[in-house]
């Protein structure tokens, strides 16, 4: 399995890309930014580790540009000023994940692995329910072809209603499928999910029948 | 030292230089008008003079005789105030209504009639014009006088002067009112600047307007530029702070492979020491970051859109692993606006989400809006929460955010400090979830236009 590694420290990189070929990834290593972006374009890799601050071309910058080219593999970004507005524009530049320095270099290994398994790991099904599909591979729903990306519960509560279309699910199920065990409190946490779906969705996306349960109707109208 | 006011200097300038033109005024004024009611005066006396001098003849015996003599009824009425008198040596004739007095001498001359102010008879201060004048061949010159009694004149001049000086001060009152208008009307643009100043006291990013008269454009030109070197001082500290925090974290991440591989060589209490000291050197930079961040916010003002900030951070916290198994139940007006630099709301709210993220059993909630005069953000979760001792320490001032320790402590004594620095209110306790509460409550300025709505 093929990852690229982005760093511009030699002796970082090195220890990172022998980590990285002991957990049986074949690793290309640039050390600029200029270097990254066309590696990233013209290679396919499973994953990215890329750092923010390169010379040449700023690592947020590689990234943009990746994603505008269609570049899908996972990325993980590296950030020394570990600030939340740098994870944020991370994030919304197309980053799955990102590690502040100093980091243990076993939990960026382990973190690389979490993001290639939760690329490859799910079968490519595209669910319909009305006007919604919902890509388990990608974690997304699309609605009218616009796609938008769902948190891990969002997606979960999403796919297992979907796997119950025309049928009214429980709070209470919904809650014992996403957390186990559950008690009556989690009714609170199902309906805040419920409501941050709606808030992307739209209102009518899924229906509540009150002291039954919720319905999923992908907005057939 | 402080300057006296600025409007009261010059309505004093003013109200003094008007008033000195003004008594100025009245002594040029009151002083032509003497002089020309007294020339009217000795043109009329001369008229009468010039009657005596045409009648004048000398008698045989060197008498001087006027005849006829001036038919005003004024000099047959004793001590009437009107008078004449033609006399030489020795001998004159006079006007009926000088009795048995006479006209005192004055100064008098061959060409010309000469006027003068004299104490005449009955005790009255006369006007007076003289001349010598020379009736016939005989070198005998005849001193011919004609007074007048000035006193009516006198008593009409002072009136004049006294009328004069009332209706000058009552124009230096209206001059002065008009000054007052005036400086005040010129002074109002100030006025305006200063209301100006107050949003550019509040953010670095503010300045102010060019809608202001032309004399003040180059005030407020020369403020934007002051504002603008000090948006630009303050961003390169905060640039400062993040490349001194990348040049040192880089090489601490390397130091911190360095033990992993001490650690597979077989040397794991080195590791172990190796590990504790980049723990220790990356809490007391993360600590430092925190202060300088603390400081460049102190002051700085901004307006930040809660409810993008929010997404955004939730967005980065879902990805995580705990943010993963927790759902976080946003409510933030979407017309909410905090006078905080984004990013230092970023950072306070991010260590709040966080923080809620990690002891969150299933739910961190965000809420936000407005209460009255207040902006409020929260952050509840429904986990164990912290007990009272734990928050007391947590908000104790003057408690380093380094020795604060891991858990809530680090994350909270950052939100404390940026709090402070941002003049917001921080508050933390149990929330009706279970967990803990954290709240941020920022108050608008009397004059601060809604944040919300």
């Amino acid at each position: 399995m093929r990852a690229l590694l982005v760093e511009d420290d030699p002796d970082l990189a090195d220890d990172v890309a022998r980590a990285l070929g002991a957990a049986g990834f074949v690793v290309d290593r640039c050390g600029d930014g200029e270097d990254a972006w066309f590696q990233g374009d013209v290679e396919d890799y499973a994953v990215a580790i890329l750092d923010l601050g390169l010379p040449r071309l700023d690592g947020l910058s590689v990234l943009r540009r990746w994603r505008s080219a269609s570049r899908t593999m996972p990325v993980l970004i590296l950030t020394a000023r570990g600030d939340w507005t740098e994870k944020v524009e991370g994030i919304d530049a197309g980053a799955d994940d990102y590690m502040a320095k100093p980091f243990a270099v076993g939990e960026l290994v382990a973190r690389v692995r979490a993001l290639v398994r939760r690329a490859s790991g799910h079968a490519s099904t595209v669910l319909t329910v009305g006007r919604m599909a919902i890509d388990t591979a990608r974690m997304a729903a699309t609605v009218d072809g616009r796609q938008t990306p769902l948190s891990q519960l969002e997606f979960r509560l999403l796919n297992y209603l979907a796997h119950r279309q025309d049928h009214i699910v429980p709070a209470g199920e919904i809650a014992e499928h996403l957390y186990g065990a559950s008690d009556g409190s989690d009714t609170n946490a199902i309906e805040a999910i419920v409501t941050r779906i709606r808030r992307k969705f739209g209102g009518a996306v899924i229906e509540t029948r009150r002291g039954l349960g919720y319905r999923l109707t992908g907005l057939t109208g | 030292m402080r300057q006296s006011s600025l409007r009261l200097r010059l309505l004093i300038g003013a109200a003094v230089a008007i008033f000195l033109a003004m008594a100025l005024a009245w002594g040029g004024i009151s002083w032509l008008f003497h002089q020309h009611v007294e020339r009217r005066e000795a043109a009329e006396l001369t008229k009468l003079a010039e009657q005596v001098a045409a009648g004048l003849t000398l008698g045989a015996d060197g008498r001087p005789v006027v005849e006829p003599p001036p038919a005003d009824p004024r000099f047959h009425a004793i001590a009437s105030g009107n008078y004449w008198q033609a006399s030489v040596a020795g001998a004159s004739a006079q006007s009926q209504s000088l009795w048995d007095q006479s006209l005192p001498a004055a100064p008098a001359s061959v060409d010309a009639w000469t006027r003068s102010t004299v104490n005449g008879p009955f005790g009255k201060q006369l006007t007076m014009v003289s001349r010598l004048i020379q009736p016939d061949t005989r070198p005998v010159r005849v001193v011919v006088r004609v007074a007048s009694d000035d006193a009516e004149m006198r008593t009409a001049l002072r009136e004049f002067d006294r009328e004069l000086a009332l209706s000058l001060a009552l124009l230096w009152l209206v001059l002065s009112i008009a000054t007052y208008v005036q400086v005040s009307l010129g002074l109002r643009p100030l006025d305006r600047l200063r209301r100006d100043l107050d949003p550019l006291r509040r953010s670095p990013t503010a300045r102010l307007s060019d809608e202001h008269p032309g004399e003040i454009l180059p005030l407020t030109e020369a403020i934007n530029a002051m504002a603008s070197a000090r948006e630009s001082d303050l961003a390169r500290a905060r640039r400062r702070a993040a490349d001194l925090a990348h040049s040192l974290k880089t090489p601490l991440a390397v130091v911190s492979a360095q033990s992993r591989r001490a650690r597979e060589a077989g040397a794991a209490d080195a590791a172990d020491g190796i590990d504790r000291a980049v723990e220790a050197v990356g809490a007391a930079l993360e600590a430092e970051l925190a202060r300088s961040r603390a400081a460049a916010a102190r002051g700085a003002g901004g307006d930040a859109p809660a409810l993008a900030v929010v997404e955004g951070l939730v967005a980065v916290i879902e990805r995580t692993d705990r943010g993963e198994a927790v759902v976080f139940a946003v409510d933030v007006d979407p017309a909410l606006r905090i006078p905080v630099d984004a990013t230092d709301l970023a950072e306070m709210l991010g260590a709040l989400i966080e923080n809620g993220a990690r002891h969150a059993r299933r739910l961190v909630e965000i809420g936000g809006g407005r209460e009255e005069r207040d902006l409020v953000l929260h952050v509840a979760d429904d986990g164990a929460g912290m007990d009272q001792s734990a928050i007391e320490r947590a908000m104790q001032r003057g408690v380093r955010i380094d020795e604060a320790g891991g858990g809530h402590g680090l994350g909270l004594a950052i939100v404390r400090d940026l709090a402070e620095a941002t003049e917001a209110r921080f508050h933390l306790g149990r929330s009706p979830l279970g967990g803990l509460a954290a709240e941020l409550r920022w108050s608008l300025a009397e004059d601060d236009p809604a944040k919300l709505g």
